[in-house]
């Protein structure tokens, strides 16, 4: 159990609304080590990202279990969850989803002072390690979409979390850019040994990953 | 955070704008209201303490405010001064004084309508600063048969002579004078009939306006020696709870048909006048103030509907229910903190105009209505903004990051 970061055992996942259920994840057994570089594949709709956001303790499952470095973290208390997400997650979205009304720096400082961090150095070290010191006051609008999505990884590695979570990251880019953000995530990988785990459409992106997972209907194939 | 507070404060400036002008608004309305009524009560009660008397003595039913209600008559001085206490007399002087109204500088003025020998019990150390006192007829039947007269529009000497003679003398204090633009020599009107400043004061004395008693009763149509208070001085040896009894001794003897007050409280006795008037100064700031807070409400609801995907960041980013509540709590509490302060400034800058307008009226600011002041604006700001950090709480944003 210890050498993994993630662990699910049967875990199942069903929205309802009202008396509609909709059932998405069924009996997902998944374990990802420390350190590695996962890709999550699949079609449309298959779950993906109902499952990331589960690993990611932004949603609950249903029934099952699932382990962060050996904690029980279905049961847990929505101020507790929030707790690890916030020391132990960092997430990459799509749609960058940085704070328009901030600069970059700003936009990596507000994660870190929820993180109650003094950032200056963790800041200025994450901007660097993308490359990108020299657009530290820049807002988002002002920025390119890669070097957009270059700032939310800066703010996703901040703080040094043993978890990446990336959803689509490079699902907005073109195919210079988004060669430029895998690079990148492949670089922190191997310098900082973080474990990424990221859903991806893309066979190029995906070819980055250490392994891949393929989902459809909501269970791994394979 | 703080710097996201006051972003997301900028970003929308006229929003921001507004809502910070409501804040100040509804605070300057509240202060401006409370020091105008209060400020007029306390400057009217300060110049009553003024007068060199301990006791008041009015008719239970005599209300300042209309100048209706029963009166007092001059036969009633003897009696009240043979009141004695531990076999001593109490009351060494009683000064009539007869109430009438007038308009001057825009605003109705009380006119203390006295015997010219009781002037310095009024003045104290002030001094008549241009001009003289007034004389007085011996009776208002004097005053009424020569209102029987007609007065002369004629411009020739004798009749300007004529005049003077006919109208009521008057002697105001300094700041109606320059707040009115009048001075010795220029005429007014009491009523429907002429009056002429004879005299200014210094500020500071009982009455904005003086007339001789018996004239102001004839002006009134009154030929009797009516009047509306009595001003006692006591026996100089006698003490607070002394004066207080001797107050209980003056209401017994008229068989309670009399109210007696010590000068010093005559600020209680003018709230308890104004009391009406209290209680609509403060309903109109707490509508003033609901509307202000409602508004808060408003615009932090707005902020928080079209913020979900900021909030939604926050909490993946790990914000908990206490950082999501406390940001939106931060914003309420920047737009009130800036709205108070502005709306204390614009509280003084009204307080400018209103005196510069009205010399007359006083707005008396105090620090503790300031304090409160701060208190209300920041605390109702952030009960205000309660329900939409409420809100923001209930924001599920696996939704929100999924569909925006």
């Amino acid at each position: 159990m210890n050498d993994f970061l993630i662990k699910t055992e049967k875990l199942c996942k069903t929205f309802r609304n009202g008396r509609l259920e909709t059932p998405v994840l069924f009996d997902i057994d998944l374990e990802i080590i420390k350190g590695e570089f996962v890709a999550i594949m699949g079609p449309s709709g298959c779950g993906k990202s109902t499952l990331m956001h589960i690993l990611g303790l932004m949603l609950s499952p249903s029934s099952g279990r699932v382990y962060l470095e050996g904690q029980d973290t279905a049961l847990l208390h929505e101020k507790k969850r929030a707790c690890l997400r916030r020391d132990k997650i960092g997430f990459v979205f799509q749609r960058f989803n940085l704070l328009p009304t901030l600069n970059a720096y700003q936009n990596i400082a507000v994660a870190e002072q929820i993180r109650r961090n003094q950032p200056d150095g963790q800041i200025n070290r994450a901007l660097a390690a993308v490359e990108m010191t020299d657009r530290a006051q820049y807002k988002p609008h002002q920025l390119s979409i890669g070097q957009q999505q270059r700032i939310a990884i800066a703010r996703a590695i901040s703080h040094q979390p043993a978890l990446i979570m990336a959803d689509e990251p490079t699902g907005n880019l073109d195919s210079a850019h988004a060669q430029h953000i895998m690079d990148l995530f492949r670089t922190i990988h191997r310098q900082h040994g973080i474990t990424i785990l990221m859903i991806t459409h893309s066979q190029t992106a995906a070819r980055s990953a250490d392994r891949i997972i393929y989902m459809n209907d909501g269970k791994i194939q394979g | 955070m703080f710097n996201l507070a006051l972003s997301n404060l900028t970003h929308r400036k006229i929003r921001t704008g507004m809502s910070v002008l409501a804040v100040a608004i509804a605070i300057a309305l509240l202060l401006v209201l409370v020091g105008l009524s209060n400020g007029t009560l306390n400057e009217v009660s300060r110049r009553m303490e003024s007068v060199e008397a301990e006791i008041v003595v009015r008719d239970r039913h005599f209300d300042i405010g209309s100048l209706s209600g029963g009166k007092l008559w001059e036969k009633e001085i003897p009696s009240l001064r043979e009141i004695r206490m531990d076999s001593r007399p109490a009351v060494r002087k009683v000064i009539p004084v007869f109430i009438g109204r007038m308009k001057l500088a825009g605003l109705s003025q009380n006119v203390f309508g006295i015997n010219p020998e009781d002037f310095p019990y009024f003045a104290g150390t002030r001094k008549i600063l241009s001009g003289q006192l007034f004389a007085d007829f011996d009776s208002p039947l004097q005053a009424l048969n020569l209102d029987d007269k007609p007065f002369s529009s004629d411009d020739d000497t004798k009749s300007s002579e004529k005049n003077i003679h006919h109208s009521l003398p008057l002697v105001i204090d300094r700041r109606l004078s320059q707040a009115s633009v009048l001075k010795v020599g220029d005429t007014a009107f009491y009523g429907g009939s002429p009056a002429h400043i004879v005299g200014i004061v210094e500020t500071g004395v009982a009455g904005r306006v003086f007339a001789p008693i018996n004239r102001l009763r004839g002006a009134n149509g009154i030929a009797k020696r009516t009047a509306h208070m009595f001003f006692i001085k006591a026996d100089p040896a006698l003490q607070t709870d002394q004066l207080r009894h001797l107050c209980d001794k003056i209401e017994k003897s008229t068989r309670n048909s009399r109210s007696a007050t010590l000068v010093a409280n005559y600020g209680q006795v003018l709230a308890d006048n104004f009391r009406n008037l209290t209680i609509f100064v403060s309903l109109v700031s707490v509508i003033a103030l609901i509307i202000c807070f409602l508004f808060i409400l408003v615009t932090m609801y707005t902020m928080v509907l079209e913020r979900g995907r900021e909030i939604a960041i926050l909490q993946s980013l790990g914000a908990g229910r206490s950082v999501i509540l406390r940001q939106t709590l931060m914003e309420a509490a920047l737009i009130c903190s800036i709205g108070t302060v502005l709306g204390i400034a614009l509280t003084f800058g009204a307080r400018w105009l209103i005196e510069t307008v009205q010399p007359l009226m006083t707005i008396e600011i105090r620090i503790h209505w300031l304090l409160l002041a701060i208190l209300i604006g920041l605390g109702g700001g952030c009960l205000s903004a309660l329900y939409p950090g409420y809100l923001a709480l209930c924001h599920d944003p696996v939704e929100t990051l999924s569909f925006e």
